[in-house]
C-alpha cells in the first residue's frame, strides 16, 4: 500500500491543511459582532440545533459562551424517543440522519438544562417543533418567560412532517399562522424562522416569515433523502428517508440564502455544510448576517471557536473593520 | 494528535493499530475513542465522520485498536504506517470499573461476535484467569490469528479460550458461539460480557435470562459524535426511554434493552 499523500506527517493536525501565518503585523482587533433583531452577538458563529445537545455537552472543547450564540436541540412540548436505530449513514460525502427529534421536552429543559448553560454567559437560541400550530405557540409562550434570548421554529425538519406530508415551512398558510402566533407569544423575544430548502420558492416563504414578525430566518434545513443497502434492498437508515446534511448541500445552502439575503430587510443566518472560516465568508459575501455550525461540529467539537479566531485573523489580514464591509457583496 | 507506532496484520482482514499518544494514560475495560486519520472533509466518499472504536488495550501513552476493515474508514485506519497522525478523542463512555467496580471478585464469560472481539483484549488482561473467552466468527478466512488470541492469556489458562466458526472452516469448533457457551453454563454459571452483533447480543439476553445471569451488553453502535449531542446511538429500552450508548455505555445492563424492536 503505497503511502497515502492526504495523510500528514510531522505533527501537522489533517485538518489544518491551510493554515498560515496570521500573527505578523495585526492591526487593532477585527470587530466580528453582528446584530440579530434586537441582539447583539459578538461573533457571528453560531452551534446549530442538533450537534450542541442542550448547550455544555462540548464546553470542554467548545466553551458555548464563546460562540455568537447556541441553539439547543430541538424541543417539544412532552419528550420524544426518536426513531429506531440506525439512525445515521454516511452518504457519499455528507450524513444523512433520522433521528427522530429524540429530546427531552420542554419541561426537562427548563429545569435541568437552561439555568446552567445561561450561567456560562452564553447566548442560547431555543429551537422548537411540535406536531401542531398549538404545539409552537405553547412552547414560545412558555420559553417567552424565560432565560432564552431567542427562539427558533423548526418547521422544516425532513424528519418531522404533518399530516399532509409536508413540513409546516413548506406550507404558506402554516407557516405565515406559525410565524404570527408564536411572535405574538414569544412576547418581545426574536423569533427566528428556520426554512426547508426545497421548496419552489424560498423568497416568498422567508418573506412570509418577515411580514409576520420573524426577526430572522434560518436557512437551509437539511435536505430530505435517502440512502439504500444493494444488497438487503432496505433503506440505510431504520426509519427510510432521513435528512442529508454536511458538505454536499453547501452550494443549495448559498443559492438559497443569496436569493432571501437580497431579498429580506431582516437577517439571514446561513446553514449547510459550513467546515471552516472560509465557507462562513462565503454565506456572509452571499448576505447572511451569521451562520450556524452543524455537521461541521459533529466532525470536530472544536470547530466553532477555531472558526472564531480564523475569521478575526482573515479580517485583520484583508484589512477589513468588520465583516459588514463584505456582507452581501456577492457580485450577480 | 496520536502517532501510528506499529500495525500489523493479524490475519484475514484484522489488523493491530498501535497509536502512541504523547497524555494517554487511562483504563481500557470497555471505553472507547474517535480515531480519525483523514482531512476534514473526508478522504473519499463515506469518510466525513471520525470513528469511534473500542479500545483495545490501553497502556500508558499506547493505546491499541483491533480493526477490521469493513468501509473506507477501516480501510484508511488498516492502511496507516508508522508516524501517520491520527487524531483521538477520547477516552469516552464508561468502563467496566465504573459498572461493577468490584469485577475482579468474580470469573467472567467473555463473549465476542467478530470484529466484537475488539473490546475484550483490555478485559482478558484486567481478569487473567478469571475470564473465559467465547469467540465466534463466521468463517475461519475472518478469524484472528490464534497464536495473537493466545498470547492474551498465560499458557496455563490457554484452555480459556473457545473459538468456533459457523460454517466450520476455521480454528475451534464448528456452530455458533453460543453452543459451547451453553454447555460451559450447564457446568458453571458466571456473569457475561458479550460484544458483536444484535443478533449475538440479543440472543445472550435470552440465555442470560433464562440461566439467572448478570449480562453486560457492550453495545458498538454507529455515532456522529460520541460525545452525547448527536443521539444517533441510543437503543430502545423495555421502560420505553432510550439508553445512549456513548454516555451511558457501551456497557449496558443486556436485559434491560429492547432486542426485538432493533434491526439485526
Amino acid at each position: 500500500m503505497p503511502k497515502n499523500p492526504h495523510l500528514p506527517k510531522n505533527g501537522a493536525k489533517p485538518d489544518q491543511a491551510q493554515s498560515r501565518d496570521l500573527n505578523s503585523n495585526l492591526g487593532p482587533e477585527p470587530d466580528l459582532s453582528v446584530k440579530l433583531g434586537p441582539l447583539k452577538l459578538k461573533n457571528p458563529v453560531l452551534a446549530a440545533s442538533g450537534t450542541f445537545g442542550y448547550g455544555l455537552e462540548l464546553a470542554a472543547f467548545c466553551p458555548p459562551q464563546d460562540l455568537g450564540a447556541v441553539i439547543t436541540k430541538g424541543l417539544s412540548l412532552k419528550p420524544w424517543s426518536g426513531n429506531p436505530s440506525p439512525r445515521i449513514v454516511e452518504a457519499g460525502f455528507g450524513l444523512i440522519n433520522a433521528i427522530g427529534l429524540e429530546n427531552v421536552g420542554l419541561e426537562a429543559f427548563l429545569e435541568k438544562y437552561l439555568g446552567p448553560l445561561k450561567k456560562t454567559g452564553a447566548v442560547v437560541g431555543a429551537n422548537v417543533l411540535g406536531q401542531s400550530q398549538s404545539d409552537y405557540v405553547a412552547l414560545t409562550e412558555r420559553l417567552s418567560q424565560s432565560q432564552v434570548d431567542f427562539i427558533e421554529l423548526n418547521v422544516s425538519c425532513p424528519n418531522l412532517q404533518h399530516p399532509g406530508g409536508l413540513s409546516f415551512g413548506s406550507d404558506a398558510l402554516s407557516l405565515a399562522q406559525i410565524t404570527k402566533n408564536s411572535v405574538k407569544a414569544a412576547n418581545d423575544k426574536p423569533i427566528v424562522v428556520k426554512l426547508p430548502p426545497l421548496v419552489t420558492d424560498i423568497v416568498s416563504l422567508a418573506k412570509i416569515a418577515q411580514d409576520n414578525g420573524a426577526s430572522a430566518v434560518s436557512l437551509i434545513n437539511s435536505l430530505p433523502a435517502l440512502s439504500i443497502n444493494l444488497e438487503s434492498r432496505q433503506a440505510n437508515l431504520a426509519n427510510g428517508p432521513g435528512g442529508l446534511s454536511g458538505p454536499p448541500i453547501k452550494p443549495l445552502a448559498l443559492r438559497q440564502v443569496a436569493l432571501c439575503a437580497q431579498a429580506l430587510a431582516i437577517p439571514v443566518i446561513g446553514l449547510g455544510g459550513i467546515m471552516d472560516h472560509l465557507d462562513a465568508l462565503e454565506f456572509i459575501v452571499a448576505g447572511a448576517e451569521a451562520v450556524q455550525i452543524g455537521t461541521g461540529l459533529l466532525v470536530d467539537p472544536t470547530l466553532p471557536v477555531q472558526m472564531v479566531s480564523d475569521l478575526a485573523k482573515y479580517l485583520a489580514q484583508n484589512n477589513l473593520k468588520n465583516l459588514g464591509e463584505i456582507r452581501g457583496t456577492l457580485k450577480f | 494528535m496520536g502517532e501510528v507506532f506499529e500495525r500489523r496484520a493479524l490475519g484475514g482482514r484484522n489488523h493491530l493499530l498501535e497509536i502512541s499518544l504523547p497524555k494517554g494514560d487511562f483504563k481500557a475495560l470497555g471505553r472507547f475513542v474517535r480515531l480519525r486519520a483523514w482531512p476534514r472533509l473526508g478522504l473519499g466518499p463515506g469518510t466525513l465522520l471520525d470513528r469511534p472504536f473500542s479500545i483495545h488495550r490501553a497502556k500508558p501513552g499506547l493505546l491499541t485498536f483491533l480493526i477490521r476493515e469493513v468501509g473506507p474508514g477501516t480501510k484508511i485506519l488498516t492502511s496507516l504506517n508508522k508516524g501517520d497522525q491520527v487524531r483521538v478523542i477520547g477516552p469516552l463512555g464508561q468502563g467496566l470499573d465504573d459498572l461493577e467496580p468490584n469485577f475482579l471478585s468474580q470469573k467472567w464469560y467473555l463473549v465476542a461476535g467478530g470484529a466484537g472481539l475488539g473490546p475484550m483484549g483490555s478485559l482478558v488482561e484486567a481478569l487473567g484467569p478469571k475470564a473465559k473467552l467465547f469467540y465466534g466468527e463466521r468463517s475461519g478466512p475472518d478469524q484472528v490469528r490464534l497464536d495473537y488470541l493466545k498470547s492474551w492469556f498465560k499458557k496455563s489458562s490457554q484452555e480459556n479460550i473457545v473459538a468456533t466458526t459457523e460454517d466450520g472452516t476455521g480454528y475451534g469448533r464448528p456452530g455458533l458461539v453460543t453452543q459451547p457457551l451453553i454447555q460451559s453454563l450447564a457446568l458453571e454459571k458466571r456473569a457475561m460480557i458479550a460484544c458483536g452483533p444484535k443478533g449475538l447480543l440479543a440472543a445472550l439476553a435470552k440465555i442470560a435470562q433464562q440461566n439467572g445471569l448478570r449480562y453486560l451488553a457492550l453495545a458498538e453502535e454507529r455515532m456522529a459524535c460520541g460525545l452525547g449531542v448527536c443521539l444517533s446511538c441510543s437503543l430502545p429500552k423495555l421502560d420505553g426511554s432510550n439508553f445512549r450508548v456513548c454516555q451511558d455505555g457501551p456497557l449496558v445492563d443486556g436485559l434491560s434493552l429492547d432486542w426485538e424492536s432493533l434491526r439485526a
